[in-house]
């Protein structure tokens, strides 16, 4: 069924791009109606999104084993949580603008991967697959803080420079992306511990001695986030740091997926 | 003739507060003059009155008696003199200007603050009034609620409303927008002045904890009392600074009382918790090199005044915007206003034509002593002979809505086909039945 596969991958890849653009257009131009509809075709998208993997699925590998599957659950990951969060959430719809082009960029990744094999099987274990669903629920709590600190980091400089119009109107309190923001580090700091940990010791013994660049990015994310939670529980730093932190340990955890997908397109 | 809105009012555009306040009307008084002006108006009136407006709406077809009338109910309230201030500060509109103003208030266009949002509220109270009152009749209440759609549209589709333009909203506006929710907040009020005070009133107002502190403890008191706060002692000034998320600064110092040293103190106590400076006095009180420091966020007078103007400039736009959807608006109704000039006498032609029709074929069935199907085929010809020759007249009337020739038309039509009498076939047809040989003058 690979053409069915290839339409639904093609129709998520419209939707997202579809829900994306009226997100961007309600932001910039604060209008109500393409906000509301954006959310409406994210939820079509999702949707859509949910047939394509369960149909990649059904006629690929098991899932978890490939970078490809991998990037297309991340991008799925991130749309669910981030349409469950603004149903609990008010006032965070417009981080749609934020997430949805970051679940698009993933899915966009997939599509570059899908060539490649999965893992081969030296590598495999059972653990595998755990390793890679931790670090990449990990990576959806990530996501959505990375969302929730661009958009400070956007709303603090414009408060900053006193321009108060247009996007800053339409983007929520300072108070509310802090608190957004560090909710979902604190729940993605965890996972992305024992993701590190389980891919160190249990699931790639033999390589973990020698320090691959993803390894270094993998770490950098890990201390960036470790950073943000520790002097925020300790020293009640808050704010334009914390979004920082978040921002550039999202940045390093994305390097590691562009990482495998460099070297698994790259040895295929 | 059909009738029209008109109003006569006056407004902050027209006349000062001590005129307005004298007029306006609340409650029983506005019950009243409902009444009164209702009378004068064939028993349609509906009257908006606020602090800024006292405006009297009706349906008459003859303006001009409407503003004598309207005057003379204005005036019984007046002393004399003010009663010579009235002459020039009454406006008049009818029809189609009517609507179009009554849009724009509704709208908030005409308002002091354009794109406040109270006065459609008070529309709707006053078009509230009026039903209550049973002085809303059709013409009235299809305007008025028209112009709650209007308001809302205007509203919804140009963000006239984005954007406070007073220096208190703009400041509450911007601390939450920094902390959220202001329930729970600390905002500490340094000094005294109307502004200032205005400010922490109305950032108290959405359930923040207010401290006031002052170089004078009686005057920290007697302003902590009238904004609903807590007076604190000048020392603690740094340790109240500590716990603050807004700090209102209105003292007459004519030195920075937040210098960047207190600045770094206080900031560490807060580990870069954010915190909103407003500082509000002239000279500045807050050294605007605690701007530039993490989690400061600081604006002065200037810097809310910018706010205030640009918000005003982006209202004004919008403004510009909705003005074209008032204009649609209006032409809308104008257009169903126009089909009630025409509507009764479509009316009145198809009766005229049906009852002469139907009085005929009923006394030829009279005579002819027709069977049940015959009968039903003679009323059917009937039917179709009223429809087939009423199609020209009526299509040319209908196409003549708005046009300048409309009441030209209207007014022929009533004439040639005598519509403003009882037709004689109803009044033959009162009158005992015979006579079959009669023939209708009318054709």
């Amino acid at each position: 069924m690979p053409s069915l596969v290839g339409a639904l991958f093609l129709g998520t890849a419209i939707a997202y791009t579809l829900a994306a653009g009226l997100y961007l257009v309600s932001l910039v131009r604060g209008a109500e109606g393409p906000g509301r509809f954006a959310a409406r075709v994210l939820m079509a998208a999702a949707t859509l999104h949910i047939a394509y993997l369960s149909a990649d699925t059904l006629g690929e590998a098991p899932p978890m084993h490939g970078i490809a599957q991998t990037l297309t659950f991340l991008s799925l990951g991130i749309v669910l949580a981030f349409l469950l969060a603004r149903l609990r959430g008010k006032g965070i719809d417009i981080l749609g603008a934020f997430l949805t082009p970051v679940a698009l960029l993933f899915l966009m990744g997939a599509g570059v991967g899908r060539s490649v094999d999965p893992v081969s099987t030296d590598v495999r274990s059972t653990l595998l697959p755990f390793h890679i669903g931790v670090n990449a629920l990990g990576i959806i709590a990530f996501a959505l803080a990375f969302g929730a600190a661009s958009a400070y980091v956007i709303q603090e400089r414009m408060l900053r420079r006193k321009k108060l119009g247009g996007i800053f109107q339409r983007l929520p309190p300072l108070d509310v992306l802090d608190t957004f923001g560090l909710r979902a580090v604190s729940i993605g700091f965890p996972l992305l511990t024992v993701g590190i940990l389980s891919g160190a010791f249990w699931v790639d013994p033999v390589q973990s001695f020698e320090i691959s660049p993803m390894h270094g990015m993998a770490l950098a994310s890990w201390v960036f986030f470790a950073g943000v939670l520790l002097l925020r529980l300790a020293a009640g730093w808050r704010g334009r740091r914390a979004a920082y932190g978040t921002i550039m340990g999202f940045i390093c955890a994305l390097g590691v997926l562009i990482g495998y997908v460099v070297r698994d397109t790259g040895v295929s | 003739m059909v009738k029209e809105l008109v109003l006569v009012g006056l407004s902050h555009h027209t006349a000062p507060l001590e005129l307005r306040e004298k007029l306006a009307v609340d409650g029983d008084a506005r019950t009243e003059l409902l009444k009164t002006w209702s009378q004068h108006a064939a028993g349609e009136g509906v009257v908006i009155s606020t602090c800024n407006r006292v405006e009297l709406y009706a349906t008459t077809d003859d303006a001009a008696i409407a503003e004598r009338q309207a005057r003379a109910l204005l005036e019984s309230k007046l002393t004399e003199e003010e009663r010579a201030r009235l002459g020039d500060a009454l406006y008049v509109r009818d029809g189609e200007a009517a609507v179009r103003h009554l849009f724009r208030v509704a709208a908030s266009l005409d308002s002091m603050v354009v794109g406040e949002p109270q006065i459609l509220g008070q529309v709707k109270e006053a078009y509230d009034a009026a039903r209550a009152a049973g002085t809303l009749g059709s013409l009235l209440g299809r305007c008025f609620s028209r112009s709650f759609s209007v308001a809302k549209r205007v509203r919804t589709e140009t963000g006239i409303a984005e954007g406070t333009v007073s220096v208190s909203s703009i400041a509450s506006q911007l601390a939450k927008k920094i902390f959220g929710e202001l329930a729970g907040r600390r905002v500490l009020l340094l000094g005294a002045g109307e502004m200032g005070e205005a400010a922490a009133r109305s950032l108290a107002n959405t359930g923040a904890v207010l401290r006031v502190v002052n170089r004078s403890p009686e005057k920290a008191r007697r302003v902590a009392a009238e904004c609903g706060g807590e007076p604190r002692g000048y020392e603690q000034l740094a340790s109240e600074m500590v716990h603050a998320d807004v700090v209102i600064s209105s003292t007459s110092s004519d030195r920075y009382v937040l210098t960047t040293k207190l600045m770094k103190d206080v900031l560490r106590g807060r580990r870069f918790r954010p915190i909103f400076l407003i500082d509000i006095a002239v000279p500045r009180d807050v050294d605007p090199r605690v701007g530039d420091m993490e989690s400061v966020f600081l604006f002065d007078v200037d810097d809310l005044q910018e706010v205030a103007q640009e918000n005003l400039t982006q209202r004004r736009q919008a403004a510009m915007t909705a003005e074209r959807i008032v204009d649609i608006e209006v032409a809308e109704i104008e257009a169903w206003r126009r089909t009630l000039d025409l509507t009764p006498t479509i009316v009145a032609l198809r009766e005229r034509f049906a009852e002469v029709v139907n009085g005929e074929i009923e006394r030829s069935i009279k005579k002819l002593d027709l069977d049940v199907k015959g009968r039903k085929s003679l009323e059917r010809m009937g039917d179709a002979m009223v429809k087939k020759l009423l199609h020209p007249p009526l299509a040319t009337l209908k196409k003549s809505a708005g046009s300048p020739e409309n009441a030209t038309l209207i007014a022929a039509t009533r004439s040639l086909f005598d519509l403003e009498h009882p037709s004689q076939d109803k009044e033959r047809s009162q009158a005992p039945a015979g006579g079959g040989e009669l023939v209708p003058d009318e054709g």
